[in-house]
């Protein structure tokens, strides 16, 4: 291109273009920035476990989002195996020792099970029972074991009494044991723990594929790893009575490696209305009783581990208000807090330090 | 305008851009408003529970409302009334003050949450 004989225009012309490509450039830094930093967050949704997994990875600036997704579609099939072989109803391992269970044999635990069994038999014992992963037949009957079964009325007395006492009657679970049985009585449901165990291995698998920050939401069981670029993930735990304003209970960070989960009454329950007022029964059976446990609302763990935190949460709600604290000493948890019947917030000392409580929630710190 | 001019001009802004690439934080919602009174703190109060907080100040009682996530001030007894124009604050630095009742209020805790235990 010829430039004009005008030496004005000249001038004007080689302004205009400076000026213009100053512009541009201010224009492209301020628009990336926020894209760089979400950008650097990439996410994966799916449904595994009957519930809806989410997987959020902070790259380095230096990893590829494609590279990213591919390694959460290999944790998705991952998980998707691992749904297979902890279902309690289905044609994986576990679905198959309940299956021989029912036929009065023995069973043999097999080698890839076998890390998760023995660490539900220690919990289990630990907990003096309130954990136990051989009330399958107990969830069967209230229809906890799938959504379609769920009932409108609690099952019949006599039932559950008889439910109750064959699981007494099973034979513990050993730490160790390669073989189980024979106990018509028992029947395998790792829903109070696989979860959290499943969120660990999400974790290990991203770490070893070359990321480090990682945060995994299982349905509501919350596990995290690394940090969210400049700071740490930022945890809420759900008000288990949620109003119009206040849906988030409390807030706190997580920075390295640790899971935070939460027992309630609120998710996978039924209401009855008897002439006393509604009546909630929801998921959190005591195996003592064959009955949801009563006295609390919501059970909070902060362990560093999904599998505990998420058999410490069961366990100390089926303790309740009164036992609670000493069932997450038996476990070797020290960071819990728990919501009574009445909404009062009890939290350990050592929990009290690093979470946040919402405005108007007084929490009575214990020791 | 010398090759030097444009030199030195496109150098100064890249300096300036690149700093401004550097410092610049996205916006961001906040979660409390911290309230002061004379320079002091006065309170802190979640932006998720709407209330109307009253506080008083040198002149008389300064009304705050929080509402939505959103704080403003909503009446104060000053004459000319610029901390009630200024309006709804809701993100993280976000402030406003009556300096003439010595109230002030900033936004604090803008960090959205990475996921919810339930």
């Amino acid at each position: 291109m010829k430039l004009p004989e005008s030496p004005h225009l000249r001038l004007f012309l080689r302004r205009l273009a400076l000026g213009t490509g100053l512009a541009v450039f201010f224009t492209w830094l301020a628009l990336r920035q926020p894209q760089g930093d979400d950008g650097r967050l990439v996410q994966e949704e799916f449904l595994a476990m009957g519930t809806i997994v989410s997987i959020s990875l902070y790259l380095d600036t230096d990893q590829d989002r494609d590279a990213a997704l591919d390694a959460l579609d290999d944790a998705r099939h991952d998980l998707e195996t691992y749904a297979q072989r902890w279902s309690a109803w289905g044609d994986g391992a576990l679905g198959r020792i309940n299956r021989q269970l029912d036929a009065g044999e023995r069973v043999e635990i097999p080698a890839e099970l076998q890390p998760l069994f023995d660490a539900a038999a220690r919990l289990g014992t630990a907990s003096g029972g309130l954990f136990d992963v051989r009330v399958g037949r107990l969830v069967e009957l209230w229809g906890f074991d799938d959504e379609a079964h769920y009932r409108s009325a609690p099952p019949d007395e006599a039932a559950i009494g008889a439910a109750v006492a064959d699981l007494a009657g099973a034979p513990p679970l050993l730490a160790g044991a390669a073989e189980y049985g024979p106990a018509t009585g028992a029947r395998f449901d790792f829903g109070a723990i696989a979860k959290g165990e499943a969120t660990d291995r999400i974790v290990e698998t991203l770490r070893e594929a070359g990321y480090p920050n990682v945060i995994v939401n299982a349905g509501g069981n919350l596990r995290a790893a690394g940090r969210r670029g400049g700071r740490a993930w930022r945890i809420g735990v759900r008000h288990p009575r949620p109003g119009t304003q206040q849906r988030v209970l409390a807030t706190l960070d997580i920075d390295g490696d640790e899971a935070v989960i939460t027992s309630g009454d609120y998710e996978r329950y039924f209401e009855t209305e008897g002439e006393t007022g509604s009546e909630r029964y929801h998921h959190l059976l005591d195996p003592r009783s064959g009955m949801p446990a009563r006295g609390l609302q919501a059970v909070t763990v902060v362990a560093p581990s999904g599998a505990l935190a998420d058999a410490a949460s069961t366990a100390i709600f089926v303790a309740g208000p009164g036992q609670w604290r000493d069932t997450a000493r038996a476990l070797g948890v020290d960071q819990v807090f728990v919501v009574d019947a009445q909404g009062r917030i009890e939290v350990t000392a050592a929990l009290a330090r690093r979470i946040d409580f919402a405005e108007g929630s007084a929490a009575i710190t214990v020791p | 305008m010398s090759r030097g001019d444009v030199l030195a001009i496109v150098l100064a802004a890249a300096c300036v851009g690149l700093l401004y690439a550097h410092l610049w934080q996205p916006a961001v919602t906040a979660t409390h408003v911290e309230l002061r009174v004379g320079g002091k703190p006065s309170g802190r109060y979640a932006l998720a529970d709407s209330r109307d907080v009253a506080v008083e100040g040198r002149l008389g009682t300064s009304v705050l409302r929080i509402e939505d996530g959103r704080v403003r001030f909503l009446r104060s007894p000053c004459r000319n009334q610029v901390c009630v124009h200024s309006g709804w604050l809701h993100r993280g630095g976000d402030a406003a003050a009556c300096l003439p009742n010595r109230v002030s209020v900033g936004l604090v805790g803008g960090d959205a949450l990475d996921g919810v235990a339930h």
